[in-house]
C-alpha cells in the first residue's frame, strides 16, 4: 500500500469515507513528512501544527458521528502567504507585514473550510507575489525539491515545492504573471491559473488586481479539478468575480484542436523545446490534431505586462503605512514628512524597484506613453487569442522558456529575471486559463507544458491535461530522504 | 468695482444610504465610538476589495438629473493616489473624465432664481476619508494626530461648478436651492454636522485663482468669500498681483490663511479602478429613475400655483421649507382648503416654529399635527371662529397638543355672531372710551381703534365684520339700540 | 535616462526612502527597465479599441444594507479613546 503521506487528494477522501485511516493519522503522517523534509526546503512561513490537529479530530469526530464530513475532509492544504488566512500571520513574506494576522478569511479558505480542508499553514513567496524564484522573501529562499540547488520558481515557490515535497496534499497559489504555473514546472506539479473572474479575490494580498487569480497547484489532475471546483463561483466581496459552471474529471477522451505557439518554442532553451515537441506528438497518439500558429502581438506582452502589474503595485501597496497594522513605531517620530517614507524603508528591493516604476509610468506626462499603450496592448492581445480559439480548442507551449535555474543566478539583473515570466503573462493579460503540466525532466530538473484556452473553458484544459497525464510516464516523487 | 469670477466644488455626503459606498458598515457614523464603525474595507486592510452599493449610484444619478447633467450609460471609477493618514488605502475611489467614460454626471446646468444659469461641470460619486483629531495635550499623544475611520467609505457625491458666479449672493442663492434640492430627493440633509463642505475658488480680473479649503458648512461659504474677495482687493490696492494659491478657511477667525506649499504638489497619478468593472447603467435608466424620482422643487412650486390655486409668494415659503410643505400636503389630504390651511402654516404657525427650526426633524417633535390644523381650518371656515382667536387657539395647540375643537370648547372661545351681545360690547367701548368715539367722528382711521377695543372686550370672539358694521352705524347715530 | 533627481522625485511620491546603496543600484536598473518598456511606444495610439475586459451590471450591485462586521478590526497602536495614532501635521 502506498504511504498514507504519499497520498492524492481523492484518494485521502476516499480512505477516510471507507475508514481505511483516520483523518488524525493522515495528519500526523504529513506532519512528520514536513519534519523530515522541510529543514532542506523551507517552503513553510508559518506551519499551524495545533489548527491541522485539532481540525483533523473533529471530521474524525463527524465521521463517528456519521455527519456530512465535506469534498475535501481531511486534505491538508497548504496557503500561499499572501491569501488572508483569519487568526493566521499572513506576511507575504515581507517584513513590513511580519506581524499582520487577519480579522477574515479570504473567500477561497472560507470554501475550502466549509469542505472539511484542513489548513496546514503558510507558504513561501517572493515579497507581495514579485519575483520568479522566492529569492525576493524577506525571510528565507525556497529549495527545488528535486534539486536544493536550485530555485522552484516562484512567486508561489513554497507551494509549488510543498506539494512537490508532500509537505501538503494541495496547495493554493496566486498567480498574477504566471506565479502559479512558474513553480508549478519547475518543481513538476499541475498548477492552474484560473479565467479572471472565476475564483474570488477577496482576501488575496493584490500585487495587480486586473492580473492575478488564485489557483491550485496538486499533483495529479484529478485533485486539481476538486480543488477548482470548490474555490470557483460569484461571490459577493468581489466585484470582479463571475458564475462559471463546473469542471468534470472526464471520463472518456477527446478529441481536441491543439495549436502549437511557434515563437515560445523558438526562444526556448532547446532541451525545453523538444520536450514541448515531443509532447505535441503525443497529442497526435491520443487523437488530436495539431498545428503551429503564430501570436503577433506577443512581442509587446512582456512590456505591457510589467507596465500594468507595476502602475497597480505602486497604487496598491500604498496602504503599507504602519498606521492600522504593523510594527510598533516609537512614538515621537511621527512625523508628516518623513513617517511614511521611513515606515516603507522596509519593503525589499525588488518591491521598491516596481513601486517605483509604477509611479513613474502613472506619472502626468507618461501615462499615455506606457500605461494607456500597456492596456491597448492587452486588448488586441486578447482579441487575436479569442481569435484563435475559434479554430483551436487550446495552445500549447512550453509553461517557461528555461530549466530551473541556480540561486543567484539572475537575481542581479532584474530584466533577466523578468524575461523567464514572457510565456505565462500572456494567459494573465488576456485573462484566460492556463495550466501547467509535468511532462519530463531534462537532467533531473523538471519541464512543464503550458496549455491555455479561452475565457472560462477550464473543462478544455483538464480534458487535454487528464489525456495527457496518464500517457506521460515520468516520476512523480522526488528523491529527497 | 472689480470682476469677481468664483467656482464650487461642494461635497455632500448621501446620508439617506444605509451602508457606506463601498461595505456595508453604516452611513450613518455620527455619535459612535472612535473605530467602532469599521470593517476590512473602509479600513484598507489587505486583500479587502471595495463592493460597490446600488443605491449610492441612484442617489448620485438623481442628483445629476435634477442639476440638469449628463448621465452615460456606463460610469467607472478611479483612484486618486495620495498619501493622508485618515485615508486608509492611502488613495481615495473616485471618478475622473477622460477616455470617453464619464463619471455619474457631467455638463449640467443650474438656474438661479433671476434665471441665470451657472454651469455644473461634473458631478462624481467618491468615498469619504476618515477623520484626523488633533489631541490638545496628553503626553503620550502629543506628536501623534489620532485617526477614526468610522467615517470612511461614506458615499460623497462631488459637485463641481464652472466658475461663473459674480459674488457672494449668487453662491449663496445657489446653495440654498441646491440643499433644497438635496434634501428634496432625499440625498443628504446638509443640517447634519459635516454632511456639506466645500471648496471655493476665487479670481478677480481675470487674475490667478485662489482656492480655499476646507469650508465644513454652506453658512461659511459667504463669509469665506467675502474674506478672500476683500484680502485680494487689498493685495491689489497693492499693487500686488496675487498668486495661484490654496488656502485653508479659518471657521474659528473667519480668514483664509495660505496652506503649506507641498501640499499643492500633488501628482495624484489617477488609473481605472482594476477592482471595480465598467458599471453598465443601461439605455433606459435615467428614464425609469426619473419615473421613481421624488418630486424637485421648482416642479413642486408650479404644482403648488397650479393645483392649489397658491400665490407666487406664498408657494415659495412654503417650498422653502420642505418639511412644512410636506405637513400642508398632509393636512390637505383631511381637509382640501389649501388657501386657509396655507395660510395659517406660512402665517401664524411658521411664527410659531421659527426659533426652532434649526434641528432637523422639528416638524416630528410637534404636538401640532395635520389633524390639527385640518379641524382649526373647518372651524374658520365654518365660521365658528374668529382668525384671531384662530390664533390663541394655536398656541394653545402648540402647549398642549389638544384637538382644536376641545380647546374652543373648554376655553369658550366660539365666534360670537350674535348682534345683540356684540352690540352690548360696542355700547360699553362707547361708554368708555368717549374721546375716541368723538375722534372717531371725524377721523375714520380711529374706528380701528374702537374695533380693536371691542374685540379685546369680547376676547377677539365677536365676528369682526358685524362689530364694524355696528359700531359705523352708532357713530353716524348715536341713539340707535 | 533617470537622473538621481528623478529617482528622489519618484520615491518621493512613492514615500519610500532609498538606501545609499539602493540610490547607488536603482538609477541604471530603472532604466533599462524603462528601455525595455519604451517598445510599447510602437504601438498605433488606436481609440478605437476598447480597454475594458470586464462590464458589470447595475442590478448585480450590492443592495444598500447595513451588516456590521463582528470582527475586531484594528489591534495596533489605539489609545485608549479607540483612536489610531498616525503621523502629525508640521
Amino acid at each position: 500500500m502506498t504511504k498514507l503521506d504519499d497520498l492524492l487528494a481523492y484518494e485521502v477522501v476516499e480512505g477516510l469515507t471507507e475508514g481505511q485511516f483516520t483523518a488524525e493519522e493522515y495528519v500526523i503522517s504529513i506532519l512528520k513528512r514536513i519534519e523530515e523534509v522541510e529543514p532542506k526546503i523551507h517552503s513553510f512561513i508559518t506551519l499551524d501544527t495545533e489548527g491541522a490537529l485539532s481540525s483533523a479530530k473533529l471530521i474524525d469526530k463527524k465521521i463517528r458521528e456519521k455527519e456530512d464530513i465535506g469534498q475535501l475532509a481531511g486534505v491538508t492544504v497548504g496557503i500561499k502567504d499572501n491569501i488572508s488566512t483569519k487568526g493566521i500571520k499572513t506576511t507575504c513574506a515581507s517584513k513590513i507585514l511580519e506581524n499582520y494576522v487577519p480579522t477574515y478569511d479570504a473567500t477561497v479558505i472560507r470554501n475550502l473550510k466549509e469542505n472539511g480542508a484542513i489548513l496546514l499553514g503558510k507558504l513561501n513567496l517572493d515579497e507581495f507575489g514579485m519575483g520568479s524564484t522566492t529569492e525576493y522573501s524577506r525571510y528565507h529562499p525556497t529549495h527545488n525539491p528535486w534539486n536544493l540547488d536550485y530555485v522552484p520558481g516562484g512567486s508561489s515557490g513554497g507551494s509549488g515545492a510543498a506539494v512537490a515535497a508532500g509537505e501538503c496534499t494541495v496547495a493554493l497559489g496566486s498567480d498574477t504573471g504566471g506565479s502559479i504555473r512558474c513553480p508549478s514546472s519547475f518543481c513538476s506539479v499541475v498548477g492552474l491559473k484560473p479565467t479572471y473572474g472565476r475564483v474570488s479575490r477577496s482576501g488575496l494580498i493584490s500585487y495587480a488586481n486586473s492580473l492575478e487569480q488564485i489557483g491550485p497547484i496538486c499533483r495529479s489532475v484529478k485533485d486539481l479539478v476538486m480543488m477548482l471546483n470548490i474555490i470557483s463561483g460569484k461571490d459577493a466581496m468581489d466585484n470582479t468575480s463571475m458564475p462559471s459552471s463546473p469542471i468534470t474529471v472526464p471520463n472518456k477522451s477527446n478529441k481536441l484542436n491543439v495549436a502549437v505557439i511557434k515563437e515560445l518554442i523558438t526562444d526556448s532553451d532547446q532541451e525545453v523545446a523538444k520536450s514541448v515537441y515531443s509532447t505535441s506528438e503525443k497529442f497526435q497518439e491520443i487523437g488530436c490534431s495539431c498545428e503551429e500558429v503564430s501570436i503577433k502581438n506577443l512581442h509587446y506582452a512582456l512590456p505591457s505586462y510589467y507596465t500594468l502589474a507595476s502602475a497597480e503595485a505602486s497604487s496598491n501597496l500604498a496602504r503599507y503605512d504602519n498606521i492600522r497594522y504593523g510594527f510598533d513605531y516609537p512614538i515621537g517620530e511621527y512625523k508628516w514628512d518623513t513617517y511614511f517614507s521611513n515606515v516603507r524603508e522596509n519593503f525589499g528591493e525588488e518591491v521598491k524597484r516596481r513601486i517605483l516604476i509604477g509611479s513613474y509610468v502613472l506619472s502626468s506626462g507618461y501615462y499615455g506613453k506606457y500605461y494607456l499603450k500597456a492596456r491597448r496592448l492587452r486588448s488586441l492581445l486578447r482579441l487575436e487569442l479569442l481569435t484563435l480559439f475559434k479554430k483551436y480548442d487550446v495552445l500549447i507551449g512550453p509553461t517557461m522558456p528555461i530549466l530551473p535555474f541556480k540561486f543567484g543566478e539572475k537575481i542581479d539583473d532584474p530584466i533577466k529575471m523578468y524575461l523567464v515570466d514572457v510565456n505565462t503573462v500572456i494567459a494573465n493579460l488576456a485573462g484566460i486559463p492556463a495550466i501547467s503540466l509535468p511532462i519530463g525532466f531534462s537532467n533531473g530538473l523538471p519541464i512543464g507544458l503550458q496549455i491555455m484556452a479561452a475565457p472560462f473553458e477550464e473543462q478544455k484544459l483538464i480534458d487535454a491535461s487528464y489525456e495527457l497525464e496518464r500517457v506521460i510516464d515520468i516520476q512523480r516523487r522526488p528523491n529527497l530522504i | 468695482m472689480s470682476m469677481v469670477m468664483i467656482g464650487l466644488e461642494i461635497h455632500a455626503q448621501i446620508t439617506a444610504l444605509n451602508s457606506k459606498l463601498f461595505c456595508s458598515c453604516r452611513g450613518n457614523y455620527r455619535d459612535l465610538r472612535p473605530n467602532r464603525n469599521i470593517c476590512e474595507i473602509c479600513c484598507g486592510l489587505p486583500g479587502s476589495l471595495p463592493n460597490i452599493n446600488q443605491k449610492a449610484i441612484e442617489y448620485s444619478t438623481m442628483t445629476s438629473i435634477a442639476l440638469g447633467c449628463k448621465v452615460p450609460d456606463k460610469i467607472m471609477f478611479y483612484r486618486k493616489n495620495y498619501f493622508y493618514p485618515d485615508l486608509p488605502k492611502n488613495f481615495q475611489i473616485t471618478q475622473y473624465n477622460v477616455d470617453g467614460i464619464s463619471s455619474i454626471g457631467i455638463d449640467g446646468k443650474y438656474e438661479l432664481d433671476d434665471s441665470k444659469q451657472i454651469r455644473i461641470s461634473r458631478i462624481q460619486l467618491e468615498e469619504d476619508p476618515g477623520r484626523i483629531v488633533y489631541s490638545e495635550g496628553g503626553m503620550n499623544v502629543r506628536n501623534t494626530a489620532l485617526i477614526d475611520y468610522n467615517r470612511a467609505g461614506v458615499a460623497l457625491i462631488e459637485i463641481v461648478t464652472e466658475p461663473d458666479f459674480t459674488g457672494p449672493r449668487e453662491v449663496r442663492q445657489f446653495l440654498n436651492k441646491l440643499s433644497l434640492t438635496l434634501e428634496h430627493l432625499g440625498v443628504c440633509d446638509t443640517l447634519l454636522e459635516g454632511s456639506v463642505r466645500c471648496d471655493v475658488n476665487v479670481s478677480m480680473n481675470g487674475g490667478n485663482k485662489v482656492e480655499i479649503k476646507n469650508i465644513n458648512s454652506f453658512k461659511e461659504v459667504e463669509k469665506a468669500i467675502n474674506y478672500e474677495i476683500t484680502r485680494q482687493s487689498s493685495v491689489y490696492n497693492r499693487n500686488l498681483s496675487i498668486e495661484h494659491e490654496t488656502r485653508h478657511w479659518d471657521d474659528k477667525k473667519k480668514i483664509t490663511f495660505k496652506a503649506r506649499s507641498k501640499e499643492e504638489e500633488h501628482d495624484y497619478r489617477y488609473f481605472p479602478e482594476p477592482d471595480i468593472p465598467v458599471i453598465v447603467l443601461g439605455s433606459d435608466f435615467v428614464a425609469n429613475l426619473k419615473e421613481r424620482m421624488p418630486e424637485l422643487p421648482n416642479q413642486r412650486f408650479e404644482r403648488f400655483k397650479l393645483k392649489y390655486k397658491l400665490s407666487e409668494h406664498t408657494s415659495n415659503i412654503l417650498i422653502n421649507d420642505k418639511k412644512l410643505a410636506d405637513f400642508f400636503e398632509s393636512t390637505l389630504k383631511l381637509h382640501f382648503s389649501p388657501t386657509e390651511i396655507a395660510n395659517i402654516l406660512v402665517t401664524d404657525f411658521k411664527s410659531l416654529i421659527e426659533n426652532d427650526n434649526e434641528s432637523t426633524d422639528y416638524l416630528k417633535n410637534l404636538k401640532v399635527k395635520p389633524e390639527h390644523i385640518a379641524e382649526l381650518a373647518k372651524l374658520i371656515e365654518g365660521n365658528k371662529i374668529s382668525r384671531i382667536t384662530a390664533k390663541d387657539i394655536l398656541v394653545k395647540i402648540f402647549e398642549s397638543g389638544k384637538l382644536p375643537s376641545e380647546v374652543v370648547n373648554s376655553s369658550n372661545s366660539y365666534k360670537i355672531a350674535d348682534e345683540k351681545t356684540i352690540m352690548d360690547a360696542v355700547q360699553s367701548v362707547f361708554d368708555t372710551e368717549k374721546s375716541a368715539v368723538e375722534d372717531a367722528k371725524k377721523n375714520t382711521e380711529a374706528i380701528n381703534f374702537l374695533l380693536g377695543k371691542v374685540m379685546k372686550f369680547t376676547n377677539g370672539r365677536a365676528d369682526p365684520k358685524i362689530a364694524r358694521r355696528l359700531i359705523n352705524s352708532k357713530l353716524s347715530d348715536p341713539e340707535k339700540q | 535616462m533617470i537622473s538621481k533627481e528623478d529617482l528622489e522625485h519618484l520615491a518621493q511620491i512613492s514615500r519610500i526612502n532609498l538606501t545609499e546603496y539602493e540610490l547607488e543600484k536603482f538609477p541604471k536598473q530603472l532604466d533599462k527597465t524603462i528601455e525595455y518598456i519604451d517598445i510599447l511606444g510602437e504601438l498605433a495610439s488606436d481609440d478605437s479599441v476598447n480597454l475594458d475586459l470586464q462590464e458589470l451590471r447595475f442590478e448585480e450591485l450590492r443592495t444598500d444594507e447595513i451588516r456590521m462586521s463582528n470582527n475586531k478590526q484594528l489591534n495596533k497602536n489605539i489609545t485608549e479613546d479607540g483612536f489610531l495614532r498616525g503621523p502629525k501635521m508640521k
